[in-house]
């Protein structure tokens, strides 16, 4: 059985809710770098680690994770109250791969080996993850990818490229998506891979996108030799396990905490305007008002259902799709009131709380990542309201 | 905390299984046609129903006579109501249990509470609006079913205070005019000279008890949408076109998807807001959390109702075929007790802005 001791010495659940609350705001507040928050784009390792290890040494980097495992082991309700504190102080989002999908994923379905391998790894800091699962002609269609490991022995060789990996440049490891067996159904050929991306073959090549920002990269691989210890789970199931594990992101991407800070945003940019008062752009900003509020109501059933411990079902893409188009609404209007400002490359009069092309670009990509808007649909169409094929 | 929250969702369950009684979701609507265009325009026995099984007190409390209920059962029970289309006047009826509970004199309140008499409460002097003016020699507008009611009870100002008096509505000049879905709405130019003093100051409780009506008929709203919706994934599940299933088209399961996320909205605003209401909240933030449900009934409900209307293509643009009277019924409801409009203003004018 692996052991891992967890830093925090505390059971936090024991806590009153209120007073847990109070307890990580204080502690974020006091810890946070205040010149990091809301950052305007995602931050890169070098701007974030001292916040990554500075959550990893108060213990509290994997709330989600089980005690035993070196987690804080939090009940649904404390992490949903610790997530609310991290967004409601504009916290950035550290290079989190491996503490919400490569932790879960090997607590799950990793080899005592593995587990005792990665996980204490992923806990100090030493080793940064990044996803590898789309590529060129496997986007919104992923199981159609062919990136493929043929087995050599004790090896696994890996051949194809990845795209869109989030932050590959900084990461240390990627877990992997590659297909293991050709002649199986789409879905049932894939396997899950961990790799040192230090292994000989592997090239990176940053993707500036249009923030002007190198968020993603393509990875290649040529002839990369991977152990096959390194492999997860049983092969050719890695489908149902990346499945599984996007059941996070998906409630992740319907919080309504992109919604809500572009909205204050949205206010302080109208009164900047001088058309606060303007009687058309207050029933334009009343209505995304109550779309905001009626998000969190939407929000909060699902949060509800995560409290008492029940798994949530394809309905929650509705929030998804809500929260993504909403964030975007509230940016058109943003840009649509800020005048010639809305072709400028820097934030207005270099106040960052005025940046309206920013918000603008950064609210584009929301409805194509974690399945497009229009994905996410079909799921909603066959998986929740049983239309057919 | 737990055990308070399970006991309330048995309440609401309950409440739920005794409106198929009345009001069968998925039964036939020949009761329903069968009172279009009738006067009174619903059923007086059905009403008196709805009294016995203690729908008209719900809210009212226990010692009063009520069923001592929230809110959050309020709305479960005028959905069952809306998804089946009964047209008797239930909303209206517990708005006036509401008032005449609040005073002393509760010689009017059992009949309406049993269904026996049916009571309207004729509150409003002009359209669109929540606001009680109290004009003692003005017209009053919109009153729902008032083909039906026994007795109209009137709110008249008197300075700072809004008295209550009661009117026979036998010999009442009250004019009809038909509505959309087949009921109507009444006119009435009362004579305060036959009028009866039930109370000396009803100002408070008539505001509570308007916007509780404002949240029910949210309630109802969302029963239509619920049920067009179900009649709608049905026919996009059997109906077929060009060879295929028109519910295999991809733009027809994108719309039903949106209106789906539409209906949950709804969902999540009206039960946030009952669940505000029962908590005991007053004032701007009852009036906030009403608004906000109300404006997304209103809003979402239409959308809805017309794209069912759309997915169906001709057949639902026919009398015959029962979608339409879930559009009819919900043009009649949206803007009462409120607009979309009028809902999102005063949403905007009270609540706190949650901007760091």
């Amino acid at each position: 059985m692996v052991s891992i001791a967890p830093k925090e010495t505390q059971d936090l659940n024991q806590m009153e809710d209120e007073a847990f609350r109070l307890h990580v705001r204080q502690w974020i507040e006091a810890n946070y770098p205040a010149d990091l928050r809301n950052p305007p784009k995602r931050l890169h390792w070098d701007e974030n680690k001292p916040w990554y290890f500075k959550l990893a040494e108060k213990g509290w980097l994997c709330p989600g994770w089980p005690r035993q495992f070196g987690g804080l082991g939090l009940a649904p309700a404390k992490q949903i109250i610790f997530t609310e504190e991290v967004e409601r102080y504009g916290c950035a989002r550290t290079n989190d791969h491996g503490i919400v999908m490569v932790g879960p994923l090997l607590i799950n379905h990793g080899t005592p080996e593995q587990q005792e391998y990665f996980l204490p790894k992923i806990l100090s800091g030493e080793h940064i993850w990044c996803q590898g699962y789309s590529e060129p002609n496997a986007g919104s269609d992923l199981a159609a990818l062919r990136t493929e490991a043929v087995l050599d022995g004790d090896h696994y060789i890996v051949n194809g490229q990845k795209i869109w990996t989030t932050l590959a440049m900084d990461a240390n490891w990627c877990f992997l998506l590659v297909r293991t067996d050709k002649n199986a159904k789409k879905q049932e050929g894939i396997s899950f891979l961990l790799v040192d991306m230090a292994t000989p073959g592997i090239t990176v090549k940053p993707i500036i996108n249009l923030e002007y920002h190198d968020e993603f990269c393509e990875v290649f691989f040529d002839n990369v030799r991977v152990p096959a210890k390194n492999l997860v789970g049983t092969p050719n199931r890695g489908w149902d396990m990346a499945k599984a594990l996007l059941s996070f992101e998906r409630i992740y991407l319907g919080s309504p905490r992109l919604s809500a800070y572009a909205f204050t945003r949205l206010r302080q940019l109208a009164e900047r305007m001088g058309v606060w008062e303007d009687a058309a752009f207050q029933e334009t900003y009343g209505r995304l008002r109550l779309d905001l509020e009626d998000l969190k109501s939407l929000y909060g059933v699902f949060v509800d259902k995560l409290r008492r411990g029940e798994t949530l079902g394809a309905d929650v893409s509705m929030l998804k799709v809500f929260q993504t188009e909403l964030f975007q609404r509230i940016t058109d209007t943003m840009l649509e009131i800020a005048g010639e400002n809305a072709g400028l490359l820097e934030p207005m009069e270099g106040n960052r709380n005025l940046n309206p092309t920013g918000l603008y670009i950064q609210a584009r990509p929301a409805t194509i990542y974690g399945g497009s808007n229009e994905i996410q649909r079909n799921i909603l169409s066959k998986n929740v309201l049983g239309l057919p094929g | 905390m737990s055990q308070a929250l399970d006991d309330r969702s048995e309440s609401i369950r309950m409440i739920r299984d005794s409106a198929g009684a009345v009001a069968p979701r998925g039964g036939d609507t020949k009761r329903v046609r069968a009172l279009r265009f009738t006067d009174p325009g619903f059923d007086k026995g059905v009403f008196a129903q709805m009294g016995e099984l203690g729908w008209i007190g719900l809210a009212v409390a226990e010692d009063a006579g009520g069923a001592g209920l929230g809110m959050s059962e309020a709305v479960a029970l005028t959905e069952e109501i809306g998804a089946g289309l009964a047209p008797e006047p239930l909303i209206p009826a517990m708005l006036s249990a509401r008032l005449l509970a609040a005073v002393e004199d509760k010689a009017l309140l059992a009949p309406l509470l049993e269904g026996g008499k049916v009571l309207l409460t004729a509150w409003q002097e002009k359209a669109d609006t929540l606001a009680v003016h109290g004009t003692s020699d003005a017209p009053r507008v919109f009153i729902p079913m008032a083909a039906g009611a026994d007795a109209f009870l009137l709110p008249v100002r008197e300075g700072n205070r809004i008295a209550l008096h009661a009117l026979d509505a036998a010999g009442a000049d009250v004019v009809l005019e038909r509505t959309m879905d087949g009921g109507n709405v009444g006119t009435l130019r009362a004579d305060l000279s036959r009028a009866s003093r039930v109370a000396d100051d009803v100002g408070a409780v008539l505001e509570q008890a308007l916007d509780e009506a404002a949240l029910a008929t949210a309630g109802h709203m969302l029963g239509l949408m619920e049920k067009a919706f179900e009649m709608t994934l049905a026919y996009l599940k059997t109906r077929q076109q060009f060879g295929r299933i028109i519910g295999t088209f991809q733009s027809l399961q994108h719309r039903a998807a949106d209106l789906k996320i539409h209906i949950a909205l709804t969902r999540a605003a009206v039960e946030s807001a009952a669940a505000v209401l029962d908590s005991g909240a007053t004032g701007a933030v009852r009036q906030a959390a009403v608004s906000k449900a109300k404006a997304r009934a209103a809003e979402s409900g239409l959308l809805v109702l017309r794209q069912c209307i759309q997915l169906h293509g001709g057949i639902g643009y026919t009398d015959e075929y029962d979608v339409g009277m879930y559009l009819r019924r919900g043009m009649v409801i949206a803007n009462q007790y409120g607009s979309a409009t009028l809902h999102r203003r005063r949403f905007m004018a009270l609540a706190p802005e949650d901007v760091e």
